[in-house]
């Protein structure tokens, strides 16, 4: 009975062994690893404040015939001066100098310079701007571009030697469209035309559009005239690497022609729609969508947030990875008379798709240092 | 062939914290012969339980050797053979009298019979209640109850710690009955009781366990001679004085008398002193020792 | 294997007659009824449009509804999983010290049954009942979020099974104790502390670095080495609700070291049964 009994206890010693070192092996010496949280571009946060802040560079004096003291100006932002304004207008800022320094920014840059940097190099001898360096923020409207940054270096005159040029306004210079005389590397010249209007500000700005009226009024602006109405982007709005007003038609047309009547009813339903993205770490992107009907809206709402589900099935069922992974992160967040709509891509499916790039850019490189 | 067969068995119950122990049973030898009624029987603590546990395999003999049935108890087929009612059976209270003999008839190893569950426990006299919560029944009920599981399967050895505990007197004949039936049926009883007058109306043989010994052992009627002591009655009127010069003691009612007579020669011519002296003989009788002044006695003499 | 069954059987039966698991069995059901009528999900086109929970929109987001009801999922694993081994723990303190009392365990001793069988039967009908009450609560939930939901997630019923695994190494520390000390008290006292040693060593790779490198350090690791690693399975659970990448290496082979952890404790367990005196 005793060796019975003893049995007993040689079976426990070799199944607590053998459970120790089962759960040893199952379970891995690693801590478990942390989920990447996305953290999406929902409100200034105190650096956006702090950014704002630095770029209220400019005073202007108000035009007075002298009945009044004069008050004293608060400073701000020409870029936000320079946007468009009025209902129905759209312009996307995009954070030329943040979005450099994100991880996106690294990625989007190898794809820039696959071929070793020499589109880069020449456009930096021709211009004399350095993007990578003298590009603060790229603002694109619905009539042209408005560049910000330093342009102390440019070379307007010899870029447009052989364009008719007119003062316009304190520092602000307009060039109207001409033929362009580019010298080559290798010396030779090769002449072009540009239709494009372009409008010069200090060494801060510069303004592109298809007609002078155009760039005319986005210098007006800039001096202190203009329209009454408010830029279609505020200060408080100038939040995310990316931000900016869309105009309604513009979205819709993002809709693809499957759900045809989604887009329709965009358009019926929603008045603006403002975007934002975040790309410090992963690249998120909220569209806030308002219209005056709060039940149409709140309808289009959830019928989008339906089209987001569908397509993720969607794409799970055909096995599209990065487009099911990126849905995953799809919301739509229903709130009275607007709602939101957050999507986002994981910085690491990102690097995945953009890995060519660096590869192409480092063989590149290899190459140019080749005698 | 013996039932039981225990030589020098002994059970010191060890304490985790303390050197020494209690010493439950001392060395004990008894024979239970096959188809015997015996009864066990000594004072509160004398070892009773402890050794019909270590007959059963409950505990653990410290030493000496038990056999049981011709094998060990700790064989469990041995055990089958074997029907137990412990002294403080705990019944489940919300199962019925035949949900609990089906259960113990399975884990006994055999298939359940409903009918066969009913006539046992007409048998013990539980008909009327078979259907009915066994946390109802009263304890002399749940006695009953008990008998019955330990006769299910009709087995070899019966051992029965105080079975007729609680059961009212009309019912512990009823039991008595069973019992005397098992014993005309070859089983053997092993009965550990209290109550001696049981004792001695069911069992053959008797054993005295006191301290973890056995004091004495052997058959009924043997223990119980009580050796020369008759109790003689006198019609009324016979002369005191001369029965007492014949050798009789007055008794504690009118005309009974005692005599001490080794054999038979010595107690008629004491009787024919007593008729010559003009007493009239109505009753004779040997004053034997009940189970009570047995024991006693033993413990007595034991002190 | 018939006696072990037979003793199972006969625990159920016990388990059956108690009004305290009854009691259990109807409060489980109330839960899952009041869920099933108060939680009102609005599910258009396979996203969750809206989440009402005893009236109240709760702001989850439009979004699809196996990704929205994600938290819901993981947090409906970890509580079958906790709460299923705490309820057992409580519930089922009783029913090896009752077993093993005065006038019980002597009439089973004595019955023709190794005692082993005794043990291993009480085993064997506690884990039965932990695994029918796991699964009826495991079940009701999948049933209520896929009616309500169209979409039936299976993180409830691998909690339930994960749990019941667990519980089979907590029950067997409890039943091992009864052996030593026929106390339910004791019994539950024991399981809880199994229980929480089982969460601490689930995150011992975490833990360790509390500790001074060195003996303690190494002590610590030895130590938690043995013991069962339930948050380890609990969070695994929550993970497989939430269709998120699992945090251990192997499920099966950590599942598998819990139950034979288990049963290296019942085999102590039926080494002091063996020798004890009733």
């Amino acid at each position: 009975m005793n060796r019975r009994r003893g049995m007993w206890l040689v079976l426990a010693v070799v199944l607590l062994g053998l459970g120790a070192g089962l759960m040893v092996t199952g379970q891995g010496d690693e801590p478990r690893p942390e989920r990447p949280q996305v953290e999406f571009p929902r409100r200034m946060r105190r650096d956006d404040w702090k950014r704002a802040e630095q770029r209220r560079t400019q005073v202007v004096q108000p035009v007075d015939a002298g009945t009044q003291a004069a008050e004293p100006q608060r400073p701000r932002d020409p870029v936000l001066a320079a946007l468009p304004r009025g209902a129905g207008r759209s312009a996307v800022v995009i954070e030329a100098n943040a979005l450099r320094h994100s991880p996106i920014g690294e990625l989007l840059l190898d794809c820039l310079m696959r071929d070793g940097g020499k589109r880069l190099d020449e456009f930096r001898r021709v211009s004399g701007v350095d993007p990578l360096q003298d590009l603060d923020r790229l603002v694109i409207t619905d009539k042209g571009l408005v560049l910000s940054g330093n342009f102390s270096n440019a070379k307007f005159k010899e870029l447009f030697q052989e364009r008719t040029a007119s003062d316009y306004g304190p520092g602000a210079k307009v060039y109207e469209p001409g033929s362009v005389v580019v010298t080559t590397e290798n010396g030779s010249q090769r002449r072009g035309r540009d239709d494009g209007v372009v409008g010069t500000w200090n060494d801060q700005l510069l303004v592109v559009g298809d007609n002078p009226e155009s760039v005319k009024e986005v210098l007006d602006q800039v001096h202190g005239g203009g329209s009454n109405e408010p830029p279609v982007i505020s200060e408080g709005s100038t939040y995310g690497e990316m931000y900016g007003v869309l105009s309604v038609e513009e979205i819709a047309k993002l809709i693809p022609k499957e759900q045809a009547d989604l887009a329709q009813r965009l358009r019926e339903v929603a008045s603006t729609v403002e975007l934002h993205m975040d790309a410090r770490s992963d690249v998120a992107m909220v569209a806030e969508i308002r219209g005056a009907d709060e039940r149409k809206v709140t309808d289009l709402g959830k019928s989008l947030g339906a089209a987001l589900s569908v397509a993720r099935l969607k794409a799970q069922a055909e096995g599209n990875k990065d487009l099911a992974q990126m849905l995953d992160f799809a919301k739509v967040l229903p709130g009275g008379s607007e709602f939101k709509m957050e999507l986002a891509v994981p910085l690491d499916a990102i690097k995945e798709r953009l890995a060519f790039c660096r590869d192409e850019r480092q063989a590149g490189e290899a190459r140019q240092e080749k005698p | 062939m013996s039932a039981i067969e225990v030589s020098g068995l002994q059970k010191t119950y060890r304490s985790a914290f303390r050197r020494t122990g209690h010493d439950a049973l001392r060395g004990v030898d008894l024979t239970v012969p096959e188809g015997s009624a015996f009864g066990l029987i000594g004072p509160n603590g004398a070892g009773k339980t402890t050794f019909i546990k270590a007959i059963l395999g409950i505990v653990h003999p410290t030493a000496g050797t038990v056999k049981v049935l011709g094998g060990s108890p700790e064989d469990p087929s041995i055990r089958a053979r074997i029907g137990y009612l412990p002294e403080r059976l705990h019944l489940p209270g919300a199962w019925t009298a035949t949900a609990f003999l089906h259960t113990v008839a399975k884990l006994k190893g055999h298939r359940p019979d409903t009918a066969a569950h009913l006539r046992l426990l007409e048998r013990v006299g539980l008909a009327h209640a078979a259907g009915r919560k066994i946390g109802g029944y009263s304890k002399g009920m749940r006695q009953r109850l008990g008998l019955a599981a330990a006769l299910l399967g009709s087995p070899s050895l019966l051992v029965l710690d105080e079975p007729t505990d609680g059961i009212d007197p009309v019912g512990r004949v009823e039991v008595r009955t069973i019992l005397q039936e098992e014993v005309r049926r070859g089983t053997t009883l092993f009965l550990n009781s209290h109550l001696l007058a049981e004792t001695e109306r069911v069992c053959d043989r008797v054993a005295i366990l006191a301290d973890g010994r056995v004091l004495r052992e052997g058959r009924l009627e043997e223990l119980a001679r009580g050796g020369a002591r008759w109790a003689v009655r006198f019609a009324p009127g016979a002369d005191a004085g001369a029965l007492a010069a014949a050798g009789f003691q007055a008794g504690s009612t009118e005309g009974l008398f005692h005599v001490e007579a080794a054999d038979p020669a010595v107690l008629n011519a004491a009787l024919d002193k007593a008729r010559a002296a003009g007493a009239l003989l109505v009753e004779l009788r040997r004053e034997g020792q009940d189970l009570e002044a047995v024991l006693t006695s033993t413990m007595g003499v034991a002190a | 294997m018939r006696p072990v069954l037979g003793i199972a059987g006969y625990v159920l039966r016990e388990a059956a007659s108690r009004k305290f698991i009854l009691a259990f069995l109807i409060g489980i059901t109330l839960v899952l009824f009041v869920l099933s009528l108060s939680l009102k999900l609005e599910v258009l086109d396979g996203a969750l449009a809206a989440t009402r929970l005893f009236g109240e929109e709760m702001y989850l987001g439009i979004r699809a509804v196996d990704v929205a009801l994600r938290p819901l999922f993981m947090a409906s694993a970890y509580v079958v999983f906790y709460g299923g081994i705490l309820f057992g723990i409580v519930a089922c303190s009783d029913f090896a010290p009752s077993l093993l009392s005065p006038g019980r365990i002597e009439h089973l001793l004595a019955l023709p049954l190794q005692r082993w069988h005794i043990l291993a039967g009480t085993f064997l009908g506690v884990m039965t009942l932990a695994l029918c009450g796991s699964l009826y609560g495991s079940v009701g939930l999948w049933l209520i979020f896929g009616v309500k939901t169209g979409y039936w997630p299976i993180g409830p019923l691998v909690a339930a099974l994960l749990a019941c695994g667990s519980f089979a190494a907590v029950y067997a520390v409890m039943l091992t104790t009864a052996t030593l000390v026929r106390s339910a008290a004791l019994c539950a006292a024991t399981g809880f502390l199994t229980f929480v040693a089982g969460i601490i060593a689930g995150y011992r790779s975490s833990i360790a670095p509390v500790f001074e490198e060195g003996l303690s350090r190494k002590l610590f690791l030895a130590v938690t080495a043995v013991i069962p690693r339930l948050s380890a399975l609990a969070t695994a659970s929550a993970d497989l609700a939430a269709s998120q990448p699992l945090g251990v290496k192997s499920l099966e082979l950590l599942l598998a070291g819990v139950v034979v952890f288990g049963l290296g404790v019942l085999a102590v367990g039926l080494w002091r049964f063996e020798g004890k005196d009733y």
